[in-house]
């Protein structure tokens, strides 16, 4: 007898079976929706969970001068970077940041901007070039600062107090326009730093190596739990740029500016390379790559001395009475002119209705080519101006280098003017006067040359055969030289009168006193730089002292010149801005580094110094 | 035949086992030593090794239970029942609280989790509750009411604890035992009114936050992708990205970064699938429907109320484990913390399913048994 309906309880087993049956249906078809139907979907998704790839910066590399003497390089720089999706609450955690070291309202309105423009895992930078204190300070509070990452990272670092840095550039963050103009992913990354100017810029392919990149699996709390095994691209580390700068020699120079302002070139008249490229007043690269901040900047922009710009390369300046070799090879090459021809200064010549004044009171007397260029007579050089006219002068004076922007392989190289008639109607829409030719005769009026194209004006009078070349980074592709295409005799007659005005005594670089290369002769001229109008009436009376004027009005100092005068080495282009009579502050400075950069370069003295000769 | 005295007599009724019902239980055992093997890097002191030691005692355990005359079982169901009740009481005055919830009960030896006691008690109460009472009063009030006071005691209290997953497993085998006694439709369509006008006022009142916050992410996915629905969505990539055929053994990467929490315990089945596929998530399946089916066929030859009863209603439990796991893994499901029966780690689940499938071959062991009606 069965105790119970049999029937009831089996009826609605069967129910119950089914049921389930049809719930183990429904999880199948599930399973079979996640695994067959979005399978491709999940699968993405799920590498998305394991693999991220990290940036990895590789080390920039450096820039040396000619012995391998550091010019820039990496430094340990302590900072402090946050990654934002670590991170809670960003405002507070700012705020706890800055207990320890303040942050300014730019800083933080950096910091923020940063952190929207980036992904959240991408490390931003809060500060760097912490000191030692500040930086452990932090590292005892990183326990209640997740997301907040102290580190050592490479910062840049310009040892020399600046010397180098207008050569050199500094590096700083990368702007939009950068990141626009170059998709190297280094350039997102909000610690990598780009080269801005100078050889930092113009190398900084070279420099700034090849970014890594890096395979890390990552939890889901994005924490790497490994480096995949082998790196899909292992980071290249920047290459080092040799330069031919002489980091000695360009030291020494800067110390024989001291306060002054100017530009020097120390080239070499063999090969153009430039041991010394030298703007004063310098300014510390170090602080741009920090930041800079805005009492840095008005400091830097209100300095009448004008730190920042690289004189050497990109002043502009009367070449004055340097400029007399070039008007003299223009005359030798005419053949219009008798090298003994005479000419008699009596200080002042008329031109049309204008007077034409020599700068020697009471004039020079008679004086010949050779006397001309030693003492630097302007009249006789008015008078050679006009036989030849300008367009021969122009000619000569480019091939010589005036008016030439030179490529030494970074920016900011100024082509000067090297004006003709040609020149002044497109430019100023009216016609060449004699006047000009005269002005432009003892190197002033329309023309200008920078220190550079002097010293190359210099190293091509002294090489004679080769129009030399400046050139800055070793390793980089020179042209040819080509030849310079003037008579030897020409050349060697001009030469030996920049020697005369060195080394004879009358010359306006003499010195009698001893100050001279020691062992050498040197060949060179002076020029006097006018910046001022000279009024009639202070000529008449008395033209005033240079020290008598306020700085702004005070002439350029200007000096080219080259040793050894047999067998030349290196020439020099100087100029020291406001720094009064060519023979002095530029003479002194030149003949100086002209000793240093032979005594650096080991030359012995093999011929013997040449005394009062008078060739030709 | 019930002379368990002699030894001949035991060795017969070893026999008499069903061995099929145990071959397949301890091959679904396997399978867990197999993926908690994989799921903890292939360390085998992590969990596998824990796992077949808990395997082998249970099924000692389940041998033992199975032995055991039905009679005895039938007799033990209410003291069992009421032990168990006084031991989530005892949770609620002096348990041990882990992950925020009180559900252990520190007995020195071992850590007793009542509620899984409570989830074979609450069987063979409702076994002996419908076996004694008269067929005529199953669907009267006084019937139900003893039904429903018996189903409600321990609902109560494993959700103070609180416990969702668990009340509503024991709320669910109550209700489907009730409901293959024979109660008839209009009190079934009545109960299925009345928890429809109750479910919204349990969610507000009777719910802690975190659980109506896990019901909530469930219904939508996007409301806290870090927190409650983040199980839910690392899990179902992981399922996803394993395929029709899997990523091969130990080759699963969701599992092997920590992507699915918890997955040696109720999440072991992102492991099955993201390893071996479809091909494996639906052979594991299919294990489990065979369990069933072979439960459900075994329940068909008991010739009293109390062995169906308690055969159908422990495969019950069992199944309800199954679906609430696997729908939660698949995202069907609010997560709730059941565990994947016989495969998921974890020693007190274990040793409660094993005695389940022991008093099921009890049942079937002792078909045969007369087992009278007590007075009620």
């Amino acid at each position: 007898m069965p105790e119970f309906d049999e029937g009831i309880i089996t009826r609605r087993t069967a129910m119950l079976g089914a049921g389930g049956l049809g719930v183990f249906g429904v999880l199948a078809s599930r399973l079979y929706y996640l695994q067959v139907v979005k399978a491709e979907d999940y699968r993405v998704l799920s590498d998305d969970n394991r693999f991220n790839f990290n940036i990895t910066i590789p080390s920039r590399g450096r820039i040396l001068d000619r012995f391998g003497e550091n010019l820039a390089v990496n430094s340990q720089d302590y900072r402090v970077v946050m990654v934002p999706e670590q991170v809670k609450d960003i405002e507070a955690t700012l705020k706890r940041v800055s207990d320890v070291m303040p942050l300014n309202d730019k800083t933080i309105k950096r910091i923020k901007k940063d952190i929207r423009e980036h992904a959240g895992f991408v490390p931003i930078l809060i500060d760097d070039h912490l000191d030692w204190k500040t930086f452990s300070a932090l590292n005892l509070n990183i326990p209640d600062l997740p997301g907040v990452i102290p580190e050592v990272g490479e910062g840049r670092f310009y040892p020399n107090e600046g010397i180098f840095a207008h050569t050199l550039g500094y590096v700083g963050r990368a702007d939009p326009r950068d990141v626009q103009k170059d998709d190297d992913p280094m350039l997102r990354q909000p610690t990598f730093r780009i080269g801005k100017t100078g050889v930092e810029a113009a190398a900084d392919k070279t420099l700034r190596g090849a970014a890594g990149k890096l395979k890390v699996e990552v939890n889901a709390l994005g924490r790497v739990v490994r480096e995949w095994p082998e790196p899909k691209d292992k980071a290249v580390d920047g290459k080092d740029i040799w330069l031919t700068i002489d980091a000695e020699l360009q030291r020494y120079a800067a110390e024989l500016f001291e306060e002054d302002s100017g530009g020097i070139a120390v080239i070499d008249v063999m090969t153009g390379e430039l041991r010394t490229l030298l703007s004063m007043p310098t300014f510390d690269g170090n602080m741009f790559v920090s930041g800079l901040t805005q009492d840095d900047m008005n400091k830097l922009n209100n300095d009448e001395k004008r730190p920042q710009y690289n004189k050497v390369l990109s002043g502009g300046y009367p070449p004055a009475s340097t400029f007399k070799m070039a008007v003299m090879l223009a005359g030798l090459e005419s053949d219009l002119i008798n090298v003994e021809g005479k000419t008699v200064c009596t200080q002042k010549i008329r031109v049309g209705n204008r007077n034409f004044h020599c700068w020697k009171r009471g004039g020079h007397g008679l004086v010949n080519m050779r006397d001309a260029l030693k003492q630097s007579c302007d009249i006789y050089f008015y008078e050679l101006g006009q036989i030849i006219g300008m367009d021969r002068i122009a000619q000569m004076g480019r091939k010589l280098g005036f008016g030439t922007a030179f490529d030494v392989g970074i920016s900011g190289v100024k082509s000067g003017i090297m004006p003709d008639p040609a020149w002044k109607q497109a430019k100023l829409g009216n016609g060449w006067r004699t006047g000009d030719t005269l002005n432009a005769s003892i190197g002033q009026g329309f023309v200008l040359a920078t220190p550079l194209q002097l010293a190359v004006m210099a190293g091509r009078l002294a090489n004679g055969r080769k129009a030399l070349v400046p050139n800055l980074l070793i390793g980089q592709d020179l042209p040819e030289m080509e030849d310079l295409g003037i008579d030897p005799e020409h050349i060697a007659i001009v030469q030996d009168a920049m020697w005369s005005v060195c080394e004879e005594p009358g010359g306006t670089a003499y010195r009698d006193n001893g100050v001279g290369i020691k062992g050498f002769d040197m060949a060179g001229k002076t020029g006097t730089g006018q910046v001022r109008g000279i009024s009639t009436s202070e000529r008449l009376s008395r033209l005033r002292r240079n020290e008598e004027l306020p700085w702004k009005l005070r002439d350029h100092s200007i000096f080219v010149g080259y040793a050894p005068y047999t067998n030349p080495r290196f020439a020099v282009g100087c100029i020291v801005e406001h720094g009064g009579s060519g023979s002095k502050r530029a003479a002194s400075i030149v003949r100086s580094v002209l000793n240093k950069a032979l005594e650096r370069d080991g030359v012995k003295p093999v011929t013997e110094a040449k005394t009062g000769e008078q060739s030709l | 035949m019930n002379t368990l005295s002699s030894k001949a007599g035991l060795t017969a009724k070893l026999y008499e086992i069903n061995w099929l019902l145990v071959a397949l239980v301890t091959l679904v055992g396997l399978v867990g030593v197999v993926m908690i093997f994989a799921a903890t890097d292939g360390v085998w002191s992590r969990g596998a090794q824990q796992h077949l030691m808990r395997l082998i005692v249970a099924g000692g355990l389940m041998i033992g239970v199975a032995m055991v005359d039905v009679k005895v079982w039938y007799t033990l169901a209410y003291p069992a029942y009421i032990g168990a009740l006084l031991l989530l009481i005892g949770v609620d005055v002096m348990g041990v609280s882990v992950n925020g919830s009180q559900r252990w009960l520190d007995l020195q030896i071992i850590r007793l989790q009542p509620s899984e006691i409570m989830k074979l008690a609450i069987v063979l109460a409702l076994a002996r509750y419908y076996h004694d009472l008269p067929k005529w009063r199953v669907s009267r009030f006084f019937g139900l009411l003893g039904a429903a006071i018996l189903i409600l005691m321990p609902m109560a209290l494993i959700l103070r604890q609180p416990d969702l997953g668990t009340t509503l497993l024991v709320a669910a085998t109550g209700v489907a035992i009730a409901f293959l006694a024979g109660v008839n439709w209009r009190v079934i369509g009545g109960a299925a009114l009345a928890s429809a006008v109750a479910l919204p006022l349990f969610f507000r009142f009777g719910l802690k936050e975190y659980q109506r916050s896990r019901i909530l992410t469930f219904l939508d996915p996007t409301r806290d992708p870090t927190g409650a629905s983040y199980h839910i969505t690392q899990s179902k990539i992981a399922l996803g990205s394993g395929g029709v055929s899997g990523k091969g053994f130990m080759n699963g990467t969701q599992r092997q970064l920590e992507y699915v929490p918890e997955n040696r315990t109720d999440f072991i089945f992102t492991v099955i699938g993201e390893e071996f596929g479809l091909i494996g998530s639906l052979l594991t399946m299919g294990l489990y429907m065979l369990v069933i089916g072979l439960c459900i066929w075994l329940s068909m030859q008991c010739k009293h109320i109390f062995s169906r009863l308690l055969v159908l209603g422990l495969t019950t439990t069992f199944t309800l484990y199954i679906f609430i796991n696997l729908g939660m893994v698949m995202g069907l499901a609010p997560v709730v913390g059941v565990p994947l029966p016989l495969i998921s780690y974890g020693g007190t689940v274990i040793l409660t399913v094993m005695t389940g499938f022991g008093l099921i071959l009890s049942a079937h062991l002792h078909r045969k048994n007369e087992l009278p009606r007590s007075s009620f």
